[in-house]
């Protein structure tokens, strides 16, 4: 069964269907035929103890087609984003990329996200940043903000209704 | 006169205020000539999680507000750094991808051409700026002092785009530290994660991250942690009593952003560099003036 097979009996709505196909087109080429599951990558992952991942096991099912079993998984979700893995492997791949790859299938495919990703998107679509400008404490425990410090206004987009537009339709376009 | 387009990303202007308040007071000393970038966004690399059209779009649109104003961009904080390298080697390799960008930029009379260079505060300071003119500039060397690097995992990772520091042996920060009086130690957790880009999903395992990374350096008998990552610094410094009670432990080191200690040995006023901003015990250190001093 092929890796479009799989993902399909998942995932009944045509258009979106299509998309998450032609994403994984893109994909494939990510996929690496050179792996040799090793498991350096692993060895070094940060998020190996404390979250279990395993970039070398994500390595092996993308391969092996189960690329639907990894886009429902909890696990794509706890890589830390160091690049570290990528920096051992000896075969110059790179878990992270793919792993990359398969949130963003994730979110394509109406997967539910961690509420910190969706927080972030959310604030972005209403600022242009992944945060508001926070309120934090100083040393004696005193409340400040940004404009206790004599700093120019926050960045903002002139017309952010605008760039909201541009960004809802952006984040239905996928990159291949 | 070097003008430089100063763009902040999120996390500094929105919280990390003690690194702005010192790049702006810092960098102006050594001729370089700091120009806002108003309408900047989210450089979109947290986005990479979510659809990566999207950061492209993004890192594109940053770009091109620095481009329009003719001169090249300095990012400080490392994640916004590789997102935007990351987006310009993309846009270089896929010309099809920029035509389709820019069609979006368009909208707001914007154009991303790639021309511009990106800089962060490492090969700013180290490379640009250099450790000669840095050396001269120092009024109160601050010697007795040994820290520690934390350099952060975007900064010299990964090893296929241009990082400002080698991936395996960076040394750039050290250097920096060594060049206002401080002596420098290498440390076995030098460079690991601090666990900051999962905090928001995985709390607990991202304080343990920067908690045993603390922990690691204050068992060395060092007497500071210098970054140059705002995300770093918040999960190090403005996190390290969250992250002492994760592990269990009591933490207690003195964590400080390198352009702050680099202002201390300038003789710049310490309360402009944002210092009462440091959670960490920063005023164990003789150099430091306390809260009450400073007001
Ligand atoms: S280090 Fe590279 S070759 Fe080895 S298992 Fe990981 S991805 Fe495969
Ligand atoms: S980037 Fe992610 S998968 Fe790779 S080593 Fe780091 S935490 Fe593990």
């Amino acid at each position: 069964m092929s890796l479009i097979d799989l993902t399909s009996m998942a995932e009944p709505d045509e258009e979106q269907q299509e998309k998450i196909e032609e994403t994984l087109e893109g994909l494939k080429e990510d996929i690496p035929d050179l792996c040799y599951q090793c498991g350096k990558c692993t060895s070094g992952c940060e998020a190996f103890i404390l979250l279990e991942l395993e970039p070398h096991s994500i390595m092996g099912k993308s391969r092996a087609g189960f690329i639907d079993e990894l886009v429902n998984s909890d696990e794509i979700w706890t890589c830390m984003q160091c690049f570290k893995c990528q920096e051992r492997c000896p075969q110059d791949l790179s878990p992270v990329r793919v792993i990359f790859a398969l949130k963003n299938l994730a979110v394509a495919a109406g997967k539910e996200i961690p509420s910190g990703y969706q927080k972030m998107l959310q604030s972005v679509l209403g600022n242009g940043l992944i945060q508001q400008p926070k309120e934090v404490l100083n040393r004696a425990n005193e409340t400040r903000k940004r404009e206790d410090f004599d700093l120019p206004p926050v960045p903002e987009p002139e017309d952010m209704d605008k760039v909201q537009q541009i960004l809802m339709k952006a984040t239905q376009e996928k990159l291949r | 006169m070097k003008e430089l387009g100063l763009y902040l990303g999120c996390v500094i202007p929105t919280e990390q205020y003690g690194y702005e308040m010192s790049i702006r007071e810092v960098l102006p000393k050594f001729d370089m000539e700091l120009v806002d970038l108003e309408e900047s966004t989210c450089c979109g690399a947290p986005l990479r999680n979510v659809n990566m059209f999207t950061t492209m779009y993004l890192s594109a649109r940053n770009m091109a507000l620095c481009e329009k104003k003719g001169i090249d961009l300095y990012a400080p904080c490392p994640i916004c750094h590789l997102g935007l390298i990351e987006a310009k080697e993309n846009l270089e390799e896929n010309p099809e991808l920029k035509a389709k960008i820019n069609s979006k930029l368009e909208e707001e009379d914007l154009r991303y051409e790639g021309t511009i260079e990106l800089y962060h505060t490492l090969d700013l300071l180290h490379d640009e700026i250099g450790l000669d003119e840095i050396e001269d500039q120092v009024e109160e060397p601050l010697d007795d002092l040994t820290f520690a690097a934390h350099y952060g995992c975007n900064t010299i990772r990964p090893n296929d785009l241009d990082r400002p520091d080698d991936s395996e042996n960076p040394q750039k920060l050290e250097e920096l530290m060594e060049a206002i009086g401080i002596e420098t130690e290498d440390y076995p957790e030098k460079l690991d994660c601090c666990g900051g880009q999962v905090i928001s999903d995985h709390n607990e395992s991202a304080l343990t991250k920067a908690g045993e990374k603390i922990e690691a350096v204050q068992n060395q008998g060092l007497d500071g942690l210098s970054t140059i990552c705002p995300w770093g610094h918040r999960m190090l410094d403005s996190k390290q009593d969250s992250a002492a009670d994760t592990i269990g432990e009591s933490l207690d080191l003195p964590v400080m952003y390198y352009i702050q200690l680099l202002g201390i040995a300038m003789g710049i006023d310490q309360s402009r560099l944002g210092l009462e901003l440091n959670l960490s015990p920063v005023d164990k250190l003789e150099a430091i003036e306390s809260i009450e001093e400073a007001e």
